[in-house]
């Protein structure tokens, strides 16, 4: 399917969530499915760098939380519309991806994992400091009942997470097919040969962190207006990294389809769990099924299915594995 | 892209790399070695393991950097360009343990030297037919024309090894700096990757060939140069290296 078809089509299915949420009378619905929605965008920007490149980044609160606390503060500062604040969250996290590429992206591994996650500690760490969000009381957020078109805000707010998902799903399948995609997959699959064969590894790896942290942060800037309440604690929340490492591990990391998969499974399954047993066993079961697909079924549920369609097994490409693998190998 | 390398002409050296010195910690894996290749020429490199030979690689292809010493590539200094710049000027390596992208098929494999050496060298910019044609044609070429859409997961050691030579040639190199490309392989097997590194020599393309296995130097090197415990103690035609007493003496022992 060419790119132009492929991002024809997923527009009618962002419509068609669009136009099915209006036929939703029990608003915990839409809100459930603005969950998952939130959750495709966060996967399919973690798979950018981590599946494509094979980045493992435990940072993706970091991103989150800076596009979440630059929407609260600009809306608190100067009152800007939601999709204004989306775009200044996604330029914001886009440098700092940049930035936190080009100090990091040298380390390769567990070493660069754990200084993604470091920087999470310190963005959280500023934030808890910052008294014009609220420090660590927090900040509420006032939203205005209705919206023009949309009728209620939390519509409002799935149709924005609805383009977002839209827009990253887009973005990620055409990376996939490009140039630039070809070019991260032979990055992941060995650097030094893909430098010799001339690619600018360097690069292509900061543009990698720069949309992948960009998608991030603009998924965050809605997030003060849906939850009204942010504090530091739950906005750093580590159900936030594990879900955006878990859902496309478990999906399948090659293709943009695999967080897509992941998300909703793994995203619908939480809502549901949390409402059905207690919000507490969320992430045990997240880390269940992580451990279980490492091992079991490292390609995930793509590679599953490909191999019981009788494809021979696809080499393992699973970024957890290969980053023990690397260190085993750079130890030698 | 600034790093298109000048026209070179046959009396101008294709690499001329002077004083390399490479240390890591107090080791000192090179020392001041000198090695100047002509355009189309079949320089062979020898030496015991450990000898520097694979480091001498790594820094004339810009995997490692330098202590010491200049670089220079058709007629243009290349110390500070890194490895992918130095690849689209038209250095080419093939490892010496084959490192294929095996996530991607041959075909794609090839891909990548194409898109993002030859096509980023400037100069014709090769369509996406042309890109399929020419890494079906090069495949074919090394015998890999039935594996397309294989896997390189799927092939065999001298198959990978293939793949790893026609890899390194699909970015059009000028200079190819073969690593050990025969290691591990059986005698008709040896011959088969020999033929092949001869048919491209006959294209224009230098080569510098690292190995261990003498038959295959002797028969390949128009010139060879032998390194010591990261010194070059020879360089010569492959009849007056052998009889140097100092050759004779590092791989027999005095």
């Amino acid at each position: 399917m060419s790119n132009g078809r492929f991002i024809t089509l997923a527009c009618l299915v962002g419509i068609a969530l669009v136009a099915a949420s209006t036929f939703v009378t029990n608003e915990y619905y839409v809100f459930a499915a603005y969950f998952v929605l939130q959750y495709v965008v966060l996967a399919t920007a973690w798979n950018i760098l981590g599946g494509y490149v094979g980045y493992v980044n435990f940072g993706t609160t970091a991103f989150l939380a800076i596009g979440l606390y630059s929407a609260a503060a600009l809306n608190k500062w100067l009152d800007l519309p939601i999709p204004v604040l989306i775009l200044i969250a996604g330029l914001l996290c886009g440098a700092v991806g940049l930035a936190m590429g080009y100090l990091t992206i040298r380390l390769r591994g567990v070493y660069f994992t754990i200084a993604t996650l470091a920087l999470s500690v310190v963005v959280q760490t500023f934030i808890t400091n910052w008294d014009y969000v609220g420090g660590s009381r927090g900040l509420y957020v006032m939203r205005p009942t209705e919206v023009p078109v949309f009728g209620s805000y939390v519509a409002y707010l799935f149709f924005l997470m609805t383009v977002l998902a839209v827009a990253a799903v887009a973005i990620a399948r055409v990376i996939e097919r490009s140039t630039f995609g070809f070019g991260l997959a032979a990055i992941r699959d060995d650097e030094t040969a893909a430098a010799a064969s001339g690619v600018p590894v360097l690069r292509l790896k900061l543009i990698a962190a720069a949309i992948s942290g960009a998608l991030m942060g603009m998924t965050g800037a809605p997030l003060p207006f849906y939850l009204t309440y942010v504090e530091p604690t739950s906005s750093f929340s580590l159900a936030y990294t594990v879900n955006s490492v878990a859902m496309p591990l478990v999906g399948g990391t090659t293709s943009w389809l695999g967080p897509v998969i992941g998300a909703i499974l793994l995203g619908t399954m939480q809502q549901a769990m949390t409402v059905l047993i207690s919000s507490s066993v969320n992430l045990l079961v997240v880390g269940v099924l992580l451990v279980i697909f490492v091992i079991a079924a490292p390609n995930g549920i793509l590679g599953l299915l490909r191999s019981m369609g009788g494809k021979k097994t696809d080499p393992e490409t699973n970024p957890l594995a290969a980053m023990l693998v690397t260190e085993k190998r750079s130890s030698q | 892209m600034t790093t298109e390398a000048r026209a070179v002409t046959a009396d101008e050296l294709i690499l001329d790399a002077r004083g390399i010195t490479k240390r890591f910690g107090g080791f000192v894996a090179l020392n001041n070695v000198d090695l100047a290749v002509r355009p189309g020429e079949r320089v062979g490199l020898i030496g015991p393991n450990g000898s520097g030979k694979s480091t001498l690689t790594n820094c004339l292809c810009g995997a490692l950097k330098t202590d010491g010493g200049s670089i220079a590539f058709a007629g243009r200094a290349i110390d500070d360009l890194s490895s992918y710049q130095r690849a689209r000027l038209g250095l080419g390596r093939s490892f010496q343990l084959p490192r294929p992208f095996h996530s991607l098929t041959l075909l794609d494999n090839l891909r990548i030297p194409l898109v993002y050496a030859v096509n980023a060298r400037g100069g014709a910019h090769l369509t996406e037919q042309q890109i399929r044609t020419r890494s079906s044609d090069l495949l074919g070429e090394f015998g890999l024309g039935g594996k397309l859409h294989r896997l390189p997961g799927d092939l065999t050691q001298v198959e990978m090894r293939k793949l790893e030579l026609a890899r390194a040639m699909a970015s059009d190199p000028t200079l190819l700096v073969s690593d050990e490309a025969l290691a591990g392989l059986s005698h008709s097997e040896v011959d088969e990757i020999l033929a092949l590194l001869l048919a491209l020599n006959t294209r224009g393309v230098a080569v510098i060939f690292i190995e261990h296995i003498m038959r295959a130097v002797m028969a390949f090197s128009e010139r060879l140069a032998v390194l010591v415990a990261g010194e070059k103690i020879a360089d010569g035609t492959p009849k007056e290296v052998i009889a140097d007493e100092r050759v004779i003496g590092a791989y027999l022992g005095q």
